[in-house]
Order: structure tokens, then C-alpha cells, then sequence
């Protein structure tokens, strides 16, 4: 155990793990949210219903405040990437600093200069700037998503590099590194999965509204948009692009697909244990259901088809926490499939005009907002555990990417440094955001003072 | 080539340090030119809704340093491991203390956030300050071109540095001094009422007080780095960064005399840009120099990325900076003008 401590690889990957989690929680309510906004602010200007317009108002301050966190939390991000990662910047800086520096200047710089505008311009701006705004926002939250996908997919899919003459990695086809295969799958995975929180939280705001008996007519907007798109979205999460995202990891990390599905011994006929204690000592599945053949069709497409148990490669290729890994990546499939039940039975309801007289349906969809905050964070970790001990997959290890200059008394302070602060800064975040909430969303925006603003009213 | 992103690189550095720098030296004044809650969220309003918009310059410029100079991204950023979390800190509390201190209208509540709002300001001002000195002076650098550094060691300039010295602190109070002039500066253009007058009374101290503080580090920076003015002379870009200079510091002062508050602004911005340019002129083509042993130094030429990699960047960076300057503009229109007392004509808070 004490060795554990004693490797700063070990701290360095606690605080780019803890930074990084924390970090997603914000991008990906405000990246699921953006398109509500859009929707909202588009039927409004094609309605002139005053009730989108105020969805809207409310919505974008529980944007920006999200968007305030994201920023802030982000930019340590990038600089942890040269603080605690400089041998992995050294090796592979020529090639993901590129994409780290295009989110920067084609994704934030649009966000960042048009946000104040969606929040606080709806005057200044008209309806139909206003609504431009908003597209402007929700475009930049989306290329941000995907130029960090493509650093991400380079680390678990490397494409388009070659290696230098002074060893490190350079861009060989930029298009290549572009339009990686895994960049896009991934992306449209993690964005659907970003979309069903965004509508989990719609909808648990609508079922606290309607269980209250507040604001009625916003409520039904909420649940109304939050559940039929929060179905759409949790099915296209699981299929395709779920289905398509573990098709990948069977072909380039085979290793990785054992591992996370605990399978110790490969073979043809391969099953899917939908509950099971990985025993890591004794590799085996402990106390298994299993569902025969189900991983060989779901992986490579046929219920014959060879899958490798873990085995079948050498120790010191297996990902290091393999009882994480597994977990993560079961209790994510579980999750994911109670929001799509979930959500089925919501917009059923609804269908049914039922939904806001149910008061169980409601309190349920109320509580369940954290669920896929939850479930994307065990994406994540599914997706980096796995790529284990690898930090570019096949190419470069985790152990050799930390900064060696940094000792790991440093390396603990600002982990600790950072719990710190984080936690103040959640409970300030869940302070404020409460108190939105329990405002609601207001009849017009109320003006003080001034008259030049008066007259616009 | 990689003279063409040295350039680059250190351009975007340079805005995001005249972008911000308005912000940080609002922030330091915060109050002093405002003295009732009122009066507070004006400054905070001048402010308000670009700042996020300043800071994630700084991101284009961190994830472009990674890409065409990683070998320098990397031991910089691990050698001011401490320090640069520092400034993550203060960025981060800085961002959060602009944007809940307006959300609870309470007196109590809101001193709170101006304290940290002040402190956090102040702290980015002096810590940005001395990794400039840093940067001019060097770190001890070793022969694998690695370095770790202390906060201070006997503050002297040569051998095993720490980050404060002498040096390095006295570039410090300039760098705060400078950018609390400018935040001045924009506070006098932005504002109306009370707190337009205190900014412009102190706008005027300020810029007079840069003075002797900048003659003061120009005879210094020559007393730590003999070399540099040899080697600054040789460089068109030095001369450029001075006639920037000049021309800057006609334009405030007359701006600042005459009351023309845009104009004043605009000369407050160039001079830090043209006395930034000088500086990064000066120092080209080493990055981090090391006072260890001057053979240890990083210049740009080692640290760079290569060729073909260069290149796939120079694809993307101009479409990049030409969209920037389109919001640039877009934002300067639209949030051009004077913020009120009573409420800010923005629609912020």
C-alpha cells in the first residue's frame, strides 16, 4: 500500500483525475443546456409566445453560472497538462497542443465573447441577436467538445503522427489527427450523454415546479422538453453511438474490452455478465448472470466470433485498476438503461397527459438529476482506465509522462489545495443555484432605476 | 519559421496581459475609487461581462505554447510548479468572487467578495510581475534544460535563484504599479460620477509613479542581463516595440491632459503592448535563460516543435485570429460606453 503513496504518478494522476471530473461536471450541463436555450429562444422568435422567452431568461442564468465554474476550473486544466504532465508535453505537445490551443481560439474565444451577451443582452440585443447568441454559444460549448475529443481519441487511438528525429511526436497528417475514427464516435457519444443531463436537469427543475404547484405553465415546458428529449437522447446514447463506442474499443484495445467486462479466459461464444465481482487474485467473474455469446455479436457482430480474455496478453498490459474499470463501466450501462425506462415512462405520461398528475413519476424525475452526472463521470473513467497503463495507447506509458521536477510533497499541497477550493466553490455554486431555483423563472426582468433602460422596456 | 512563432506566441501573451491587465487594475483599485456598494458594482460591472472573455486568452496562449514550444511548456511549467498554481488559485478566485458577489444583494456578502476580489487582483498583478523578472533574469537551469526553484533563496540574482529577489520583485511592484495605472485608465473611460473622478486623479499618480520605477528596472535588468542590450539593438522587433512606445506615450499623455478619455486608453493599452514587444525582442531567441550556466539556457530554436508541425499550425492561427478580431470588434461596439451608477446601462446585474 505504502508504495502507492510514495509514487507521485500516483498523485499527479489523483489531481488531473479529481481537476478533470470536477471540472466535466459544468461543460456538460452547459453543453446539453446550450441546445434548450437555442430551441426556446427559436420558438419564441417563431411564436411570439412571451413563455419560451422566459424559459429562456431563467435557463441562461442557471447557464452562466455553470459557465462562470466551467471556465474557472477549466483553465487549470490545460496548465496542468505542462505543471504535472511536462514529460508527456515534451513527447506529445506537438501534436495535442494543437487542438488544446484550437479550443482555445476557435471554441472559447466565441463562447467566452458572446455569453454575457445570451445572459444579460436580451434587450440590447433584440430577439433575433438574442437568438443568434445563443446559437453562438451552443456552437462554441460543442467545438469545444470536439477539439478535446481529439486530444482525448489521440491518447486512446493514435492517428496521424510520426515520431521525430529528437524522439518526440510530431503531426504527420493533420487531417488524419482531425478526423480521427475514435474522435467521432466518441464525440457523438459524449455529447448525447452530456444531452440527457442537460434534460435530466430540465426535468427535475419542471417536476419541483409542478410538485410545488409553481409556475405551472413553465413546469409543463420543462417536463414537457426535459423527458421526450431526455428519451431521445438516452436511446442514442446506448444506440448506436454506445454500441459503436465499445465496437471501437474491441478493435484497438481488445485488452481494454476484456478488462471491462471482466473476462479473465478468452473464447468464441463470449457472454456479457450483467452482474459479477471481478476476483482479480483468482481471475474469475465472482457469482456471475451472465448472457452466453451476447459480448462475441455485440463486439465484432456474431455470436461465433473470438474474444480475447485478458489472459491472453502478457500482466503488464492489463489496466492497473481493473476492478474500478469494470465497475465504472457496469454501473454506467445500468444507469443508462434505467434513464431510457425512466424517460420512456415519463413521455408516455406525458403523451398520455398524466404526467403532471402523477406524483410519483414526479418526485422520481426530481431526484434523478445526479444519476447522469454519475453516469457520465463512470464513462470517463471507463474510457481512461481503460486506455491503462498506456497514456497514448501502445505508444507511451502513464509512468513516464509526470513531471519528474516536481516532488511529490508539492503534488499532494495543491491536491489538497484544490479539494480545498473546490469544495467552497461547490457549496457557493449549489448555494446560488438554489436560490435561482427557488426564484424561478420571473414574469419579465425587473428594471431599477434607470430611465434610458425604461424606455426600452 | 520559428522566429515567425516566437513572435506569435509571445503576441498572444502580450494581449492577454493588456486584455486582463484592465481587469487586474480595476481590481487592485476596486477601493479606493469606489467607496459605496453602489458604487462598487459599477466597477465591477465595468468589468463584468467580458472578463471571462480576457481570460481565456490566456488558454489560447498556454495551449499554443504547448504545441510549437513544448520542450519549454514543459520545464517552465513544472520548474513554477508552486507558483503558477499560485496564479491558478488567485485566477480562480478572482472569476468566482466577479461573479456570486453580485448574486446576493447583502452588504456583508458583497465586502466579502470585494476583499477577495482585491486580493486576488492584487496577488495575479505581483505574481505575473515576477515571472516577467523571472523570465528576463533566468532560473537555474541544469544541463537536461529541468529546473526547481524556491520561492526565495538569498534573494540574489545568480546561481540557485529563488522566484522572489530583488530583481524579480521590483519588476513586481512596476508590473502592479503599471497595470493599476491602466485599470485607472479604464475605470476613467468606463465610468461616470464619483468613481470617474477618483480613477482619473489616480490614473495621473500612477503613470507619473511608473516613472522612476521603470528607470529604476531598466538600470537593474542591465545589472542582471549585461548581454541583452547587444543583443536587442541587432533586433528590428526591439525597434518596432520602442516606437510603440513613444508614440503610446504621447497619445496618453495627451489623452490624459486634454481629457479625452478613449484616447488616453488607447495610448495606456499600446504602451504595454510596445514595452512588452521590447522585452520579448529583447530577450529573443532564448526563452528561459539559466544562471546556472549560460550554455544550460533554452532558446527557441531548441524548445520548438518540428517543422511539418509548425506548419499544420500556421494553417489554423490566422483563421483563429482573424475570428478573434471579429469579435473583438463586435464586443468593442457593443459594449462601448459609459456605465451608470444607478444601474449599468449594460444589462449586467
Amino acid at each position: 500500500m505504502n508504495s502507492v503513496f510514495n509514487d507521485p504518478g500516483f498523485w499527479h494522476r489523483l489531481q488531473f483525475g479529481f481537476t478533470i471530473v470536477y471540472h466535466y461536471l459544468f461543460p456538460q450541463l452547459t453543453m446539453g443546456l446550450a441546445w434548450f436555450l437555442v430551441y426556446w429562444k427559436w420558438r419564441a422568435l417563431r411564436t411570439g409566445d412571451e413563455k419560451y422567452n422566459q424559459a429562456v431568461r431563467f435557463w441562461a442564468k442557471i447557464f452562466g453560472l455553470n459557465f462562470a465554474v466551467g471556465v474557472v476550473t477549466g483553465i487549470p486544466m490545460e496548465f496542468q497538462f505542462g505543471t504535472n504532465w511536462s514529460d508527456f508535453s515534451k513527447y506529445a505537445g506537438g501534436v495535442i497542443g494543437q487542438t488544446l490551443a484550437m479550443e482555445g481560439m476557435f471554441a472559447f474565444f466565441l463562447e467566452s465573447a458572446f455569453v454575457g451577451a445570451l445572459i444579460w443582452g436580451e434587450k440590447r440585443l433584440g430577439p433575433r441577436g438574442h437568438f443568434a447568441a445563443a446559437i453562438a454559444v451552443a456552437l462554441g460549448s460543442w467545438i469545444s467538445g470536439y477539439f478535446i475529443l481529439v486530444t482525448n481519441a489521440f491518447m486512446q487511438h493514435p492517428v496521424g503522427y510520426q515520431i521525430e528525429a529528437n524522439g518526440s511526436l510530431g503531426i504527420s497528417s493533420f487531417s488524419a489527427y482531425l478526423l480521427n475514427p475514435w474522435a467521432f464516435v466518441q464525440f457523438a457519444h459524449n455529447q448525447l450523454a452530456a444531452v440527457v443531463t442537460g434534460s435530466f436537469v430540465v426535468a427535475a427543475i419542471g417536476a419541483f415546479y409542478a410538485l410545488r404547484g409553481l409556475h405551472p405553465v413553465q413546469a409543463r415546458l420543462y417536463l414537457r422538453a426535459g423527458t421526450l428529449v431526455g428519451l431521445i437522447a438516452s436511446l442514442l446514447v446506448a444506440f448506436p453511438t454506445g454500441d459503436q463506442q465499445a465496437k471501437m474499443v474491441g478493435n484497438h484495445q481488445p485488452i481494454t474490452l476484456s478488462a471491462m467486462e471482466g473476462k479473465f479466459e478468452g473464447g468464441k461464444m463470449a457472454s456479457v455478465a450483467l452482474i459479477g465481482q471481478p476476483n482479480v487474485e483468482a481471475q474469475r467473474l465472482d457469482n456471475p448472470i451472465e448472457v452466453p455469446g451476447a459480448l462475441s455479436f455485440l463486439a465484432y457482430g456474431h455470436f461465433g466470433s473470438f474474444v480475447h480474455g485478458l489472459n491472453d496478453f502478457p500482466k503488464d498490459q492489463w489496466p492497473d485498476n481493473l476492478e474500478l474499470l469494470y465497475y465504472s463501466f457496469h454501473i454506467m450501462i445500468t444507469l443508462g438503461t434505467l434513464f431510457i425506462v425512466l424517460m420512456g415512462l415519463a413521455t408516455l405520461l406525458n403523451w398520455r397527459g398524466k404526467l403532471e398528475s402523477s406524483r410519483l413519476l414526479l418526485w422520481i424525475l426530481m431526484l434523478a438529476f445526479p444519476f447522469p452526472y454519475i453516469a457520465n463521470t463512470l464513462g470517463w473513467m471507463t474510457a481512461e482506465l481503460g486506455r491503462q497503463p498506456w497514456l497514448i495507447y501502445g505508444l507511451f506509458h502513464t509512468r513516464d509522462g509526470y513531471s519528474k521536477v516536481v516532488s511529490n510533497g508539492d503534488a499532494i499541497f495543491t491536491l489538497i489545495g484544490f479539494t480545498g477550493l473546490y469544495f467552497v466553490i461547490g457549496l457557493l455554486f449549489l448555494g446560488l443555484t438554489g436560490r435561482e431555483i427557488a426564484k424561478g423563472p420571473e414574469e419579465r426582468t425587473t428594471v431599477v432605476g434607470d430611465p434610458r433602460e425604461a424606455v426600452l422596456v | 519559421m520559428i522566429a515567425t512563432w516566437y513572435a506569435v506566441v509571445s503576441f498572444m501573451l502580450i494581449i492577454y496581459v493588456v486584455l486582463d491587465g484592465r481587469n487586474f487594475g480595476a481590481g487592485m483599485l476596486h477601493w479606493f475609487v469606489a467607496k459605496t456598494p453602489e458604487e462598487r458594482r459599477q466597477v465591477i460591472a465595468a468589468i463584468g461581462p467580458l472578463w471571462s472573455w480576457h481570460e481565456v486568452w490566456l488558454v489560447g496562449f498556454g495551449g499554443t505554447l504547448v504545441a510549437i514550444f513544448p520542450r519549454l511548456m514543459a520545464s517552465a511549467f513544472a520548474g513554477y510548479y508552486l507558483a503558477l498554481f499560485l496564479i491558478l488559485w488567485c485566477l480562480i478566485l478572482r472569476g468566482v468572487a466577479i461573479e456570486v458577489g453580485g448574486h446576493i444583494n447583502d452588504r456583508l456578502w458583497q465586502t466579502y467578495w470585494d476583499f477577495i476580489f482585491v486580493f486576488s487582483n492584487f496577488l495575479l498583478a505581483i505574481l505575473f510581475g515576477a515571472a516577467a523578472g523571472n523570465v528576463t533574469r533566468g532560473v537555474p537551469l541544469d544541463a537536461q534544460g529541468n529546473f526547481s526553484m524556491a520561492f526565495f533563496t538569498d534573494f540574489g540574482v545568480r546561481g540557485h535563484v529563488g522566484l522572489l529577489d530583488w530583481y524579480t520583485l521590483s519588476i513586481a511592484i512596476f508590473a502592479a504599479v503599471m497595470l493599476a495605472a491602466h485599470g485607472a485608465t479604464y475605470l476613467t473611460l468606463k465610468t461616470e460620477g464619483p468613481v470617474h473622478g477618483r480613477s482619473e486623479r489616480l490614473a495621473k499618480y500612477l503613470w507619473i509613479g511608473c516613472v522612476p520605477l521603470l528607470l529604476l528596472i531598466l538600470v537593474e535588468s542591465r545589472i542582471v542581463r549585461p548581454d541583452l542590450p547587444g543583443r536587442a539593438w541587432t533586433n528590428p522587433f526591439w525597434w518596432l516595440g520602442l516606437v510603440v512606445i513613444v508614440a503610446s506615450t504621447i497619445t496618453l499623455i495627451s489623452g490624459l491632459t486634454t481629457r479625452r478619455e478613449l484616447r488616453a486608453f488607447v495610448g495606456s493599452n499600446f504602451l504595454i503592448f510596445g514595452l512588452l514587444i521590447t522585452g520579448a525582442a529583447a530577450i529573443f531567441p532564448v526563452m528561459l535563460q539559466s544562471t546556472l550556466a549560460p550554455e544550460n539556457s533554452l532558446t527557441a530554436y531548441a524548445v520548438a516543435s518540428s517543422e511539418s508541425t509548425l506548419r499544420v499550425a500556421m494553417l489554423w492561427w490566422p483563421i483563429g485570429l482573424a475570428l478573434a478580431v471579429f469579435y473583438f470588434v463586435w464586443i468593442s461596439r457593443r459594449y462601448a460606453g459609459k456605465i451608470s451608477l444607478q444601474r449599468d446601462t449594460q444589462g449586467f446585474y
